[in-house]
């Protein structure tokens, strides 16, 4: 019975422990500044990721040779880009995209220098949480389930030789 | 009274050739025979299965890049996939067991397929719902009347009506052999899962490995295989513990059966 539930614990143990090493690294990749946190803090020289909505009409410049500039709305906040890097194949307005760059604290305007894909890992989570644990509880219960009718077997003493009527 | 231990009870359940060595090789007991010497090794099974999940699971989560166009969403192919190639392999399995069934009436048999069954069933189930949560961001819906989303639930349905018939008829035999028919009239569904992509028109992706080659990225294929080989041998380990808990519990009911039968037996013969 201990070892069952020990064996039980170590697999969960393990998963959990898989679960906290997955957040940590999409945490690390994929984290944004929102638009208000950047604009507040001016004086920092680091690139940062921000996330936001293209506006409608604001989009200009030549794409597909990496060059445009508009304006990125998130929430109430709006901030100038200015993107000057790859070729944008997939920018349209009202899109949500994520840019990679630095805000320039004179023209108040951000300078983007890439892009990077959108955090949307909630559907991942769901998909994987979902199957995981749906197997582990069919695992979990079919497990048990033997070791219980073992020990009923066991128990209830059912088994026992067969007597042979005509033995006597 | 004496009782017999119980390793040696496990012994009889489990390890003990069957059927005896001085029972003559036919092909109606290779089969009976296989289930039995494979049920052994049903811990390797597991154990390999963990493995191979784990191993997925990490380069599935951490190691493999994410898609250009999709992002992140594409790790959910390394879930709906193998579960969708499981569920149709499950299925196979429950549609040949089911017809040698009929044939040579097993209930080794008859056992394995009802445990084939209801994991099929559970595998069809998730693949239908992890498919659901990867078209919601990639589509726009949670569901469209697509043909390979129909021809798979209807295999849950073929599933779901299999289940109840072992359930509600009350004679085993009867039971088994209903099913067994139905299971393999319902194998017409499987050539219309896999082929639905290519006969009709349709937002679902078309095969990813086929005779024509491999359509998805190199970095993507080793997750992939990982996850679906684990997926097939943890659906061997589910049918082999499910097997076995079908016919634990059909020896328990004979053995109270018998006890019964035999106090009524004692109460009332003079």
């Amino acid at each position: 019975m201990t070892g069952f539930y020990t064996r039980w614990a170590i697999m969960v143990g393990g998963l959990l422990l898989l679960a906290m090493m997955t957040f940590q690294q999409y945490q690390h990749d994929l984290s944004t500044t929102s638009l208000a946190t950047l604009i507040n803090s001016p004086g920092r020289s680091e690139p940062v990721r921000i996330q936001g909505m293209v506006k409608s009409g604001t989009l200009s410049g030549e794409t597909d040779q990496g060059q445009a500039t508009f304006e990125l709305v998130d929430g109430p906040t709006s901030v100038a880009v200015v993107y000057a890097g790859p070729p944008l194949e997939n920018i349209r307005e009202l899109k949500t995209m994520v840019f990679i760059g630095q805000l320039d604290s004179n023209t108040k305007t951000f300078k983007a220098k890439d892009t990077a894909l959108i955090n949307n890992f909630g559907f991942v989570t769901a998909a994987y949480l979902l199957t995981v644990l749906s197997m582990s509880w069919a695992l979990f219960a079919m497990s048990q389930r033997v070791m219980v009718l073992f020990k009923e077997i066991k128990d209830e003493k059912l088994y026992e030789p067969e007597i042979d009527p005509l033995a006597k | 009274m004496r009782w017999a231990p119980v390793p040696l009870l496990i012994n009889y359940l489990t390890i003990e050739p069957f059927p005896p060595s001085n029972c003559p090789i036919t092909i109606g007991n290779m089969l009976n025979r296989f289930i039995r010497y494979i049920q052994r090794y049903k811990g390797w099974f597991g154990g390999a299965a963990a493995i191979c999940i784990f191993l997925g699971l990490y380069t599935g989560l951490l190691a493999s890049p994410p898609d250009y166009y999709q992002g992140e969403l594409v790790r959910i192919m390394y879930v709906h996939v193998p579960l969708a190639h499981t569920s149709t392999l499950a299925y196979s399995v429950l549609f040949f067991g089911s017809i040698w069934y009929l044939w040579k009436r097993d209930p080794l048999v008859d056992n394995m397929c009802q445990a084939s069954a209801g994991i099929c069933a559970l595998f069809t189930a998730l693949a239908l719902v992890t498919g659901s949560i990867w078209a919601k961001p990639t589509w726009g819906a949670w569901w469209t009347w697509d043909p390979r989303l129909v021809s798979f639930s209807v295999l849950l349905l073929i599933l779901g009506g299999y289940l109840m018939l072992r359930k509600l008829v009350d004679d085993r035999e009867s039971g088994g052999r209903y099913a067994a028919i139905l299971a393999i009239v319902g194998g017409i569904d499987l050539p219309i899962i896999k082929f639905s992509v290519e006969w009709w028109r349709t937002l679902h992706q078309p095969m990813s490995f086929s005779t024509r080659g491999v359509a998805i990225s190199d970095d993507m294929v080793l997750p992939l295989t990982l996850m679906s080989i684990g997926a097939w041998l943890l659906f061997g380990y589910m049918v082999m513990v499910r097997t076995q808990i079908l016919y634990l519990t059909d020896l328990l009911q004979a053995k109270k059966g018998r006890l019964f039968s035999q106090t009524h037996f004692s109460q009332t013969s003079p």
